[in-house]
């Protein structure tokens, strides 16, 4: 039987004691549902609503809901991720990837169909508002995501960071999107979608950071013991 | 699938605060981890380091094993994140001349059978990385093509191909050795 060192040992018991498990990542992404209504009605609270003749009450709230849902299960996937042995293969991690930016653009064509409103004067002005306004409400939702994902073990911090700031990015645009009255892909595609991807590229950075302290903190080359000190204990 | 259960109340009970529960996870996971650890490294020594200081981050991650899942997936991606983190940080830290002390040597009566694994450990170098991480998977940790394939997000088919073109690779590499 293999005995394991009594170095190890006595280092570990100095700091044990019993912990809960977490929750499932699906039930623990539910937290974060408050935040997303914040974030979903911020813009139109503070500013204001985009006209729903053309579009509807299911086009102007129905879609940026189901964009915040979206935000939500993203994140969800990012949580699990974040589990040690329960990270996603290549082609669920493109999936997840890639299914909310196709979202974005459907929304947008839908909406740009529904009601084309182009526009024409200052278009860098109104799109650096609109990125500004998408990317800055993305950052309470992705420093919450990232407290959430770091009470995990995220062992690849970029793919975990990456998913949690896409979702907190589309939460956040889904309630820009509310406000902004041009439907113009140009203007969406450029500023509202460049905003998700800031806020992709912000969670990424955010959790490799913060996996780079953790991995200080845990001082990963103080060994615990001589090498030789394992396995050659089995009889 | 009793092992299997075994360790998932045994990680429940160190979960919950039977701490001999640890000598007994220890004794069904560390075998299992060090020839993961040494395929990686090919140094003894190192993966000796390399599985404490998995368990010492089993320990910190302990409250996110979840045990409607097996424990060896989880403990081997602790494994794996600890290994890059330590490649990581070697890469970035100068080699320091002291390091030589702690080299290891082989002894004279060992020669054999070091000169035997060092071989097998070149050749599966050569193999191509897909088939190779197949062929640990399955033939040193005893992984399930259906587990190998889930973990690579391939199908389980794919993942008994890759694992037997990987052994054949190895065979045709150390038969190439012995000529």
């Amino acid at each position: 039987m293999t005995i394991a060192p009594v170095e190890l040992r006595a280092r570990l018991a100095s700091d044990y004691r019993p912990v809960r498990a977490l929750r499932s990542p699906w039930a623990r992404a539910l937290s974060i549902l408050p935040l997303a209504i914040v974030a979903l009605i911020a813009a139109p609270v503070a500013f204001d609503v985009r006209p729903e003749a053309n579009l509807g009450w299911l086009g102007v709230w129905g879609l940026s809901i189901a964009q915040s849902l979206i935000g939500v299960l993203v994140s969800g996937a990012a949580l699990r991720e974040s589990i040690p042995g329960r990270d996603w293969s290549r082609v669920a991690i493109a999936v997840w990837l890639v299914i909310p930016i196709a979202a974005i653009v459907a929304i947008t064509m839908l909406s740009w169909q529904a009601s084309p409103v182009s526009l024409r004067n200052q278009w860098w002005l109104v799109g650096g508002i609109c990125f500004a306004g998408s990317a800055a409400t993305a950052l309470p939702v992705v420093a919450m995501a990232s407290i959430l994902a770091s009470r995990a073990y995220p062992t690849r911090p970029l793919i975990a960071g990456s998913l949690l700031g896409l979702g907190a990015g589309l939460m956040a645009d889904a309630g820009w999107r509310i406000f902004c009255h041009f439907s113009e892909p140009a203007h969406v595609l450029s500023a509202h979608l460049a905003a998700v991807i800031m806020s992709t590229i912000i969670g990424a950075m955010a959790a490799v950071r913060f996996s780079g302290l953790r991995g200080e903190k845990h001082a990963l080359h103080e060994p615990v013991g001589a090498g030789g000190d394992h396995g050659d204990r089995s009889k | 699938m009793a092992e299997d259960h075994r360790l998932r109340e045994l990680m429940r009970e160190y979960q919950s605060g039977r701490f001999e529960a640890f000598d007994e996870i220890y004794a069904s996971l560390a075998p299992a981890l060090r020839r993961y650890l040494l395929s990686q490294c090919r140094d003894a020594a190192k993966a000796d380091d390399l599985v404490q200081e998995t368990f010492l981050q089993m320990h910190r991650a302990r409250h996110t094993y979840d045990s409607s899942y097996p424990l060896m997936p989880w403990a081997m991606a602790i494994a794996r994140h600890v290994w890059l983190m330590d490649r990581r940080t070697l890469s970035r830290r100068p080699w320091a001349p002291d390091d030589v002390t702690a080299m290891e040597l082989p002894v004279k009566g060992e020669a054999a059978s070091f000169v035997e694994r060092s071989e097998v450990r070149r050749a599966l170098g050569q193999v191509a990385p897909a088939r190779r991480h197949a062929v640990i998977q399955h033939h040193l940790l005893g992984f399930s093509f259906k587990e190998i394939a889930e973990r690579a997000g391939i199908a389980e088919t794919a993942a008994k191909l890759r694992s037997s073109r990987g052994m054949a690779q190895l065979r045709s590499l150390l038969k190439g050795k012995s000529k």
